[in-house]
């Protein structure tokens, strides 16, 4: 499985900046970069035209890739052209997105179709932030809004030139509670940090936060879940919550085989196909699953489990 | 699931779709009002009638459900919620 991790933030934020830095350090070299031009917001032409230079600059052995039509092809033409040996064997994807791009659209494309989804795996999303304008830009655009409500990473982008951080900090946090936040000029951040996976204890950390109209809820389970509880619920979520569960991880065990953990992850009401692992991470062997949703009631998804639960375990017999 | 354990995740669904109302235990399930003014019904099905878990009740029309999740699709129509963003999932055993 091939990771992919999104690179989004509003326009000026300072993305392809980010990403000629992490190119530039030969570790991260090996990755593919798609500037993202999926989506219904007609693209600036003026960033990509900025990016495309930026991408011919690059000369470290990198492969770079502008996408002009839909991203789940190029995604699946880059991996053939890998196999074959024609492009580098890069180790990642990064995608860079329109800066006017609510990055749903894009999330949804990775998670649903099948072909994509199985040979890679939503790493993680990066939004950058712009420290000097970004509270502004924030209150003002929704696409900016989407962008950090999504983000598993927040990056502050330009400190060095002024604003109220802490102020701007804090707006972030209403949008999303889970997300780290760190400041760097000119993209002198490490890579490891920006694109790790998200983390459970991060989403755990979050459900003790709460904001006006977002708030992470967490589920703890000590006995397994049965496979098709699970689904159902996850279903029965994605239904009714729709776009206002925003972001929805956990770590589950299965009544099936509760010796191997599922990773569960929604997006709105877009459900990632489950992946096994092969053993728990850490001694807790319990289920968690930590949704960040908007005006979602907060014993809601406890209460859905617990009755669909006992319906799947009545059946059963 | 016990009447007052059905009118708490009535409640938080009605809360969930933005529809305003009020969820009570009530002859041996749960009342509700639709916005409509047409007063609804849900009470567990008796264990004869599987695979029917619930009934939606309203005057003149009583419609079963197998399970709470077609309970939860069923009541959102009748409430005018409109239709939620029905997905399928199906987990792959390793």
């Amino acid at each position: 499985m091939i990771p992919v991790s999104v690179v989004t933030g509003f326009l000026g934020a300072g993305k392809t900046t980010l990403l000629r830095r992490v190119l530039g350090d030969p570790a991260w070299a090996n990755s593919a970069v798609i500037v993202n031009e999926f989506g219904e917001v007609p693209l600036d032409h003026e960033l990509l035209a900025a990016s495309e230079e930026v991408l011919v600059n690059v000369s470290t052995g990198c492969l770079c890739c502008v996408v002009r039509s839909d991203l789940t092809a190029t995604l699946m033409e880059l991996l053939r052209q890998r196999a074959a040996g024609t492009v580098p064997p890069y180790a990642r994807v990064l995608i860079e997105t329109s800066g006017l791009a609510d990055p749903a659209p894009i999330l949804h494309a990775l998670m649903t179709d099948e072909a994509v989804a199985a040979t890679h795996r939503l790493q993680s999303v990066v939004t950058l932030v712009d420290a000097l304008h970004g509270a502004g830009t924030l209150a003002r655009h929704p696409e900016a809004q989407r962008q950090a409500m999504l983000a598993d990473r927040i990056l502050l982008t330009k400190p060095d030139l002024g604003g109220d951080t802490a102020a701007l900090e804090a707006a972030l946090r209403a949008h999303n509670p889970a997300a780290p936040v760190r400041a760097a000029v000119q993209g002198a951040v490490e890579p490891a940090w920006l694109f790790a996976a998200g983390t459970l204890p991060e989403f755990l950390d979050a459900s003790a936060r709460h904001s006006e109209g977002v708030a992470g809820i967490t589920l703890e389970r000590e006995a397994p879940i049965p496979a098709l509880a699970l689904t159902l619920w996850m279903q029965a979520l994605a239904e009714h919550a729709g776009a206002r569960l925003l972001r929805l991880k956990g770590l589950v065990a299965l009544a099936e085989d509760p010796g191997r953990p599922v990773v569960v992850h929604a997006i709105q009401h877009m459900v990632h196909p489950l992946e096994w692992l092969e053993a728990w991470p850490g001694a807790d062997t319990r289920s968690r699953i930590v949704l960040i949703g908007q005006g979602i009631p907060r014993h809601l998804p406890a209460r859905l489990l617990a009755a669909i639960e006992a319906e799947v375990r009545d059946a059963g017999g | 699931m016990s009447p007052p354990e059905l009118r708490d995740l009535l409640a938080d669904a009605l809360a969930l779709w933005g529809v305003p109302g009020r969820v009570a235990v009530a002859e041996g399930g749960v009342a509700l009002r639709a916005p409509d003014g047409t007063p609804l019904r849900v009470v567990a099905a008796a264990a004869a009638d599987r695979p029917i878990r619930w009934w939606v009740e309203k005057p003149g029309q009583r419609r079963p459900c197998t399970s709470v999740v077609g309970l939860l699709r069923t009541l959102r129509n009748a409430v005018g919620a409109g239709d939620g963003e029905a997905r399928r999932l199906r987990v792959a055993m390793p």
